[in-house]
């Protein structure tokens, strides 16, 4: 095994992970402003990836207009989920939050394919086929611009987070009461929370759908995204990148060196390994917050 | 039944509040005044509607019937945020801090109603929303002072002792610059010290920054001391107003608190 073989796998799975991470960061904006996991993340990416295909097809609007109409109006079904749902579950208990975000999911897998056909869309960014040549080492432009956009949605969404607006959030995830008490509206602050979700994950749902085409299955995005958000400690935006790069250099390492020792399959599950072990060594993650109890 | 009063002198109006939860009326119609600059206490046994009756001002309860006025206007059906925005900052009972943050942060928290900067402003603005935090700065840092709260400014406020974390409670609320100040039992669970010391700080609130108080305690020393007037509430209805001392003279009072019997002897001792 070659090291430009290994370049070429550890610079794909990285680029492949930053766009896993641009999923993880919508469960990780929820999970800051309102303590609620968000288990609808990988169907939301897909309705994101249909949505851009439908408003191109349909309207027969070019790329540039359909992908900002697609961002606007997933943002409004972030915002409607939260109102006619998430609302709804205040003071419920986890168990029947997670089920509740996990069935909108399972909806959305179902709806979204039975609504547009289940035939694979194809969605052109106009990213040229041919790969590029990186001394030996052969990098695929649809993964460098996922990767490159990704990276820069996150650190735009870090920024965000240090300003302002950030501190009202965790403010909010904090304590709902407090937060009203010193003026902050909260349901609003958690209705951008799931916009702003919304927004990334169709985000997410382009670019994979570009790489993929758009059928069902980019909803599994659900996986790895939960993978990297507990593995980067679900509240914090810097683990998000950080997870989404070892997530993404893990499993590309694990397909192309374990795979043809053991006949395939290994991409799949190091997404499950990282869960299962992160949460029995260090369950709060990587970045997470250690919360200080005095006995 | 009197009208709301109209003068600006009138702090919160308060004027036939009910409220129940299910079968349970936690409130039977109460009505008070407070006026402004003014201590007023809320004193009554547990469960007798004090703190109800101060989720019902604050927005987070809403009453089934009767109205709320703060400073002539009528907020009876106002959210929590609108009412802080118009000059009502609180402390809980049973503590609400921002448990991730710093002492620093959280009183920094306090201003949020003064900070007009939203997402937008904070991102692309960041020079005009620096200018703007230098002056929130200040305001908290003058608040430390004030509240002697200097040493643990840094520290997170999970690991600091309750009492500290009740004071850190009280600089959030003033970091407001409230017009009406709402304190529930700021002093449960602290020594005769510490009690002194809060005491000291809401008469220095009022006498350094024009706040009006509500202050629910239960402990008697401290509302004689220091509160203008009182109401006291026993099963969600109001059983006398007044002065403290002869509020809490009240034969229902004393009744309320003892039970009818000892009452009865209590009047025996007096007698």
């Amino acid at each position: 095994m070659d090291l430009w073989l290994i370049g070429e796998l550890a610079l794909t799975g990285a680029l492949v992970g930053l766009m896993y991470a641009l999923v993880a960061v919508g469960i990780v904006l929820v999970y800051k402003t309102s303590g609620v996991a968000n288990f609808a993340q990988g169907a939301i990416a897909m309705s994101g990836g249909y949505a851009t295909w439908a408003i191109a097809a349909f309207l027969g609007l070019p790329m540039w207009v359909a992908i900002p109409l697609a961002l606007v109006a997933m943002f409004g079904f972030g915002m409607l989920v939260e109102h006619a749902v998430l609302r709804h579950m205040v003071g419920q208990p986890v168990i029947m939050i997670i089920m509740v975000t996990f069935g909108i999911e399972i909806f959305l897998r179902g709806f979204m394919p039975g609504t547009f056909g289940v035939a694979v869309k194809r969605l052109d960014l106009g990213i040229p086929q041919a790969p590029m040549f990186l001394g030996e080492m052969l990098i695929n432009r649809a993964y460098l611009v996922g990767g490159a956009v990704s990276a820069a949605l996150i650190l735009a969404a870090i920024v965000l987070f240090n300003s302002r607006a950030g501190i009202v959030m965790r403010a909010v995830s904090d304590d709902q009461g407090a937060s009203w008490s010193v003026g902050i509206r909260v349901e609003r602050a958690i209705a951008v929370a799931w916009g702003l979700a919304g927004a990334t994950a169709t985000a997410a749902g382009i670019l994979w759908g570009s790489v993929q085409g758009i059928d069902w299955s980019l909803s599994l995005l659900l996986m790895k995204a939960l993978a990297i958000a507990i593995l980067g400690g679900l509240d914090s935006i810097p683990g998000v990148l950080l997870a989404g790069l070892i997530v993404g250099v893990c499993e590309s390492l694990a397909t192309g060196v374990i795979d043809p020792l053991v006949g395939g399959g290994t991409r799949d599950i190091v997404a499950s390994v990282i869960i299962v072990l992160t949460l029995l060594v260090r369950p709060y993650g990587l970045f997470g917050r250690e919360h200080i109890e005095r006995v | 039944m009197a009208p709301p009063p109209q003068s600006d002198e009138i702090v919160l109006a308060c004027r036939d509040v009910e409220l129940a939860f299910g079968g349970l009326r936690a409130l039977k119609g109460l009505g008070f005044d407070i006026a402004r600059g003014e201590i007023f206490g809320l004193v009554g046994p547990n469960g007798s509607g004090k703190t109800s009756m101060v989720n019902v001002v604050t927005g987070f309860y809403r009453a089934q019937s009767g109205t709320v006025h703060l400073f002539g206007e009528d907020v009876t059906r106002l959210k929590p945020h609108r009412i802080a925005g118009r000059g009502v900052a609180r402390t809980f009972q049973n503590l609400a801090l921002f448990r991730g943050m710093t002492v620093l942060d959280n009183i920094l928290l306090g201003r949020h109603v003064h900070m007009r900067a939203g997402a937008l402003p904070s991102l692309f603005y960041w020079v005009w929303a620096l200018r703007h935090e230098v002056a929130h700065r200040r305001a908290v840092e003058e608040l430390i002072d004030f509240m002697q709260l200097q040493d643990i400014r840094d520290e997170p406020v999970e690991v600091i002792p309750l009492g500290l974390q009740k004071r850190v409670e009280l600089a959030r609320a003033l970091a407001a610059d409230p017009r009406l100040l709402i304190l529930d039992e700021p002093m449960a669970g602290m020594n005769q010290e510490e009690k002194e010391y809060i005491a000291r700080f809401i008469l220095d609130a009022r006498e350094e920054r024009n706040t009006t108080v509500l202050l629910i305690e239960h402990h008697m020393d401290v509302v004689t001391s220091i509160c203008d007037r009182v109401m006291v509430l026993s099963y969600g209805e109001s059983i006398a107003q007044g002065r403290p001392a002869e509020a809490i003279a009240d034969p229902r009072v004393v009744k309320a608190y003892l039970g009818e019997r000892a009452a009865a002897r209590h009047k025996g001792v007096a007698a």
